[in-house]
């Protein structure tokens, strides 16, 4: 199995189904990259660059979205 | 009038308004709308893995208002200015309201963490909005870093308590070079309005408006108030007198002396 850290909860996904890219990732959680910034492994990376993003076993991802606030 | 001039961009409204705890999206967004608003301020989260398509922001139009990304919930300069980075990257904006507020239960800011933050993000080109508790010095030592503003705050987030902190206010506003936001405890449209007649430039409010019966109503009672206390405070308010003085001549009655 292969494993990446998103937002703090490990998830595992078989070899053949581990995601290769922020957008794969994305798309299988079912998130909406229109308003979301990602960190993977604490580098920052804008949505225009999710489809080249490559993730690999291990990575640390944080998905972080613009909510209200005062 | 006069207009607000933020890092050299013109504003016709001097209430900013914050988009959180609001009922649903739309009712935000006419209350946005009836607040006449052009600056409105917002947080970052985490993504909700659970429900991922939440997206309480869709309704805003970011043609018609300056998104302004928060660094809420960051409790050291370090995540303040990660939480910066990320806003920027998030919205392709440079501009950040800067909140560094450690302690839970007052949430009020950590002067030092601010001003280090501050600091950073100043040299990283970002403009920066630091909210600050009411302290003169403070908002001169981030003022000579190079804010944009200083947003000192009137009583605690959320609290609408008004203006607890109406001497040190002044002070700042006295001294200040950079506009005056008073941000944070202003519940009522009299505390907005009394804020803008001390002569701070503008006012942020967020609970007061979105936690009210009608959100809407209330956006324009604000609004109303903080263009009445600003148009006030450009009338020149005459002093207050410890005596009565009569508005007619004491001379000329109807009796015989």
């Amino acid at each position: 199995m292969k494993s990446l850290k998103v937002n703090g909860v490990e998830r595992q996904f078989a070899p053949d189904e581990m995601p290769g890219t922020l957008s794969a990732l994305l798309s299988v959680l079912g998130v909406g990259p229109a308003t979301v910034v990602a960190e993977v492994d604490g580098r920052i990376v804008r949505r225009e660059e999710f489809d080249r993003t490559q993730i690999s076993d291990g990575q640390q991802i944080e998905l972080i979205k613009l909510m209200g606030g005062g | 009038m006069e207009k607000l001039i933020i890092a050299g961009r013109a504003f016709d409204s001097r209430l900013l308004v914050g988009t959180g705890k609001f009922a649903s999206p739309k009712v935000m967004a006419r209350a946005l709308s009836a607040s006449g608003c052009e600056i409105v301020t917002v947080a970052l989260r985490r993504v909700d893995i659970d429900n991922p398509t939440d997206d309480t922001l869709r309704e805003i139009d970011r043609d018609r208002f300056l998104l302004l990304p928060n660094t809420s919930g960051a409790r050291s300069a370090e995540e303040a200015v990660r939480l910066s980075r990320l806003a920027r990257a998030a919205t392709g904006i440079n501009w950040v309201k800067l909140e560094v507020t450690p302690d839970p239960y007052y949430l009020l800011p950590c002067p030092i963490e601010t001003l280090k933050a501050a600091e950073v993000l100043v040299k990283e080109g970002f403009v920066v909005l630091p909210y600050i508790n009411a302290d003169p010095i403070l908002a001169k030592r981030l003022q000579d870093v190079g804010t944009a503003t200083v947003m000192p705050l009137g009583s605690p987030i959320g609290s609408n308590q008004g203006l607890k902190t109406r001497a040190a206010l002044e002070i700042i506003v006295e001294q200040s070079n950079v506009p005056v936001v008073v941000d944070a405890g202003l519940g009522l449209p009299s505390h907005a309005a009394e804020a803008m007649e001390i002569g701070a430039d503008a006012v942020l409010v967020n609970t007061a408006i979105a936690a009210a019966s009608d959100p809407v109503e209330m956006a324009l009672a604000f609004k109303l108030a903080v263009e009445a206390g600003r148009r006030a405070y450009e009338a020149g308010p005459r002093d207050p007198l410890r005596k009565a003085e009569a508005s007619s001549p004491l001379t000329g009655f109807l009796r015989d002396e």
